[in-house]
């Protein structure tokens, strides 16, 4: 009897990360077309839809690019966290704090000009965020609480603080019963780019780019991995790790909190409750995808990005956009699966007497 | 405040508690494992909504609810396959399944949006018990999932204190070498530790449909799978402190419509933040005390088994 099983490899395969989440993407792909003709659509029709209102005009990448600035914030700010092996499961929270903050700073200043207003709006954003983180981060530090599960507790916490603002003391008068925020003052508002997209494109790749090298080459950096790697290495090595852990996740936070104020500024115009859109948990996955490299983040944001507008456009056609949030999933399953044959080769063995499996 | 006011809130404290019990003792086996499982929400939001097709085509509320919990077990194995014999992160693993588990659910549910119940899980009748005043409408007119919910709590309970299973199971999520070494396959125990959690939210999910809303939307889980979660670490990694936490909880939920009705003025959002907090609270408390004796939390949680490897 012979039975298959994993064995490790020597070294990772080399570009076998990019090979992964293309495999991802076509086996979602695939699947989205089995869901579709399952459900009695054209699935050619529809991909091509998709194709089109994301990336085959101009207009269409402004609406990608908008959408890829939190994506790559989020992703970033799991990627940041996720370099010392902690998990900040609470970007969509800092989302929100940030948004929040920003929207508070909007009211503050009514009359100020853009030049101030909005380098404020943003600046309070990030404090927003990494407010909110940073209790999880001297949390974990200190007493070492389970970073993932007060992160994750804390996004629930600042989603009901929100929807309390918006039911009560921020609410519009003239939204009709509505719980929506008045709308922002144009002085409050991001300038565009072109068309659609706005400045926030520039920041989030400027943003990417600087904690890109500060992670890759910078010795903090270096730090970071080794702290996340083994805790007695970077004791030995004379990193205080306590300082650490709570130094990214302020920073974690405040990267969120960012993609908070920007989407508020650029895109959503006044607090809503989904300003947040999702795009915190989004984000994991995005930073999953490209292993926890700042570097990669960009890349398949822009990719999330450019699935979620296309999920948006094929309403029209009849179709419901969660095969949008199906497609997310599914390419990353697809791409980790097909992960597995970076660091592991399959062998064949001879089946043991006796004993269980592996 | 009447008394039949209080009755009513009594008595959905119960039913949303069992609810929570449910979806929180099928993560409380999964984690017990060794493997966390953040899909509680979109199992749940899948159970929903195949149970409520199922009722809709065959109008047999007890074939939607078997089917309900098979296709949950099986949603839940994508994630006992890429994390437990694929390594994969349990943390990202979960979360997508999560999002997988919303997505398919407002896919397939779309068509049943609006639609009246095909068939309900009726309160169960039990005689003369069902007409004490305050103690029957509160504990015995409930639906047959209140009851279910309590038996898996006790089962479970049994099961983990004191027999071989249980604990070879919590071997897989303390000590996953030494289950291996006692003759035990690590990988099978964890992959049917996330197959009964699945099941188990996919239960809770089926209930929601079928007795408690008897009706499908986008979204109808409401957060509820992520109040599990919380639950199982409010409870310690204990069924008989979670069932005190999922009343609590669900008490909250209950009082969070009827705040107004009982003339308090506070915020129902606000109040709704309690259980997070409060669950953030006690896992303060569980790390404090963490360093002067065993954890609570599973120790190898998150942990990759690899025979090889070890």
């Amino acid at each position: 009897m012979k039975r298959l099983v994993l064995v490790r490899r020597e070294q990772p395969l080399r570009g076998g990360q990019p090979l992964s989440f293309l495999i991802g993407l076509v086996v979602a792909l695939l699947a989205g077309i089995l869901l579709l003709v399952a459900s009695g659509h054209n699935p050619i029709e529809i991909y091509e839809r998709l194709f089109n209102s994301s990336v085959g005009s101009s207009n269409a990448w402004a609406k990608t690019l908008n959408r890829a600035v939190p994506l790559g914030l989020a992703g970033l700010a799991v990627a940041v966290a996720g370099s010392m092996g902690l998990w900040n499961i609470g970007a969509e929270g800092q989302i929100l704090a940030g948004a929040m903050m920003a929207a508070w700073i909007a009211q503050i200043g009514e009359g100020w000009a853009s030049p101030l207003l909005i380098p404020l709006m943003l600046i309070a954003s990030i404090l927003g965020g990494a407010l909110l983180a940073s209790g999880p981060g001297i949390a974990r530090a200190q007493i070492g609480v389970n970073e993932i599960i007060t992160t994750l507790m804390l996004n629930e916490v600042a989603l009901r603080l929100l929807q309390w603002l918006i039911h009560g003391p921020w609410k519009d008068p003239e939204s009709r019963g509505f719980p929506l925020a008045p709308l922002l003052a144009d002085e409050a508002r991001l300038p565009k780019l072109f068309g659609r997209a706005h400045w926030g494109v520039i920041i989030a790749f400027l943003v990417i780019a600087f904690f890109g090298f500060i992670v890759s080459r910078t010795t903090w950096g270096y730090e970071l991995k080794v702290a996340g790697s083994s805790g007695a290495t970077a004791r030995y090595a004379g990193i205080s790790l306590n300082k650490k852990i709570i130094t990214v996740m302020v920073l974690s936070g405040g990267i969120a909190g960012l993609a908070g104020g920007i989407e508020l500024s650029g895109t959503s115009d006044r607090i809503v409750e989904g300003v947040s859109g999702g795009y915190g948990f989004a984000g994991i996955i995005v930073a999953a995808l490209a292993l926890m490299r700042p570097s990669g983040v960009a890349a398949v944001a822009l990719i999330f990005g450019a699935v979620q507008v296309g999920g948006l456009s094929i309403q029209t056609l009849g179709v419901s956009s969660s095969v949008s949030t199906i497609l997310q999933a599914l390419i990353l399953f697809g791409a980790i699966g097909a992960g597995v044959f970076n660091r592991y080769s399959l062998k064949s063995v001879k089946r043991e007497k006796k004993g269980g499996s592996t | 405040m009447n008394e039949a006011s209080m009755i009513g809130m009594l008595s959905t404290t119960v039913s949303f508690g069992a609810l929570l019990y449910l979806a929180c003792i099928g993560e409380l086996i999964s984690e017990k494992a060794g493997v966390l499982n953040l899909g509680v929400e979109g199992m749940m939001a899948l159970g929903a909504v195949t149970g409520f097709l199922v009722a809709l085509n065959t109008e047999n509320p007890w074939l939607a609810l078997l089917v309900a919990m098979i296709v949950t077990a099986a949603f839940a194995s994508i994630h006992g396959i890429f994390t437990v014999v694929l390594g994969a992160e349990q943390v990202v693993s979960g979360l997508s399944l999560t999002f997988l588990g919303l997505g398919l659910s407002a896919f397939f549910g779309k068509s049943a949006v609006g639609n009246p119940p095909g068939a309900i899980l009726s309160n169960v009748d039990w005689g003369p018990l069902s007409d004490i005043p305050w103690v029957g409408p509160i504990l015995f007119q409930q639906s047959p999932m209140v009851y279910f919910a309590i038996l898996v709590g006790l089962l479970t309970s049994f099961l983990l204190t004191r027999t071989s299973i249980g604990l070879a199971l919590r071997g897989a999520g303390e000590s996953a070498s030494t289950v291996d070494t006692a003759g035990y396959s690590v990988v099978k125990i964890r992959l049917a530790a996330v197959a009964t959690g699945g099941a188990l939210a996919g239960a809770a999910g089926a209930y929601l449909t079928l007795s408690i809303t008897t009706s499908w939307q986008d979204g109808a889980t409401a957060g509820r799978g992520w109040i599990a979660v919380a639950l199982v670490i409010f409870g310690a990694w204990k069924p008989g402190r979670a069932a005190i936490g999922a009343l609590l909880f669900g008490g909250l939920l209950a009082l969070k419509t009827r705040l107004q009705t009982f003339g308090v003025n506070f915020s129902p959002i606000l109040l709704s933040m309690i259980p997070y907090l409060l669950t953030i609270g006690v896992l303060l408390i569980i790390s404090i005390r963490a360093r002067h004796r065993p954890s609570a939390s599973p120790s190898e949680i998150g942990k990759v088994y690899r025979r090889e490897e070890r």
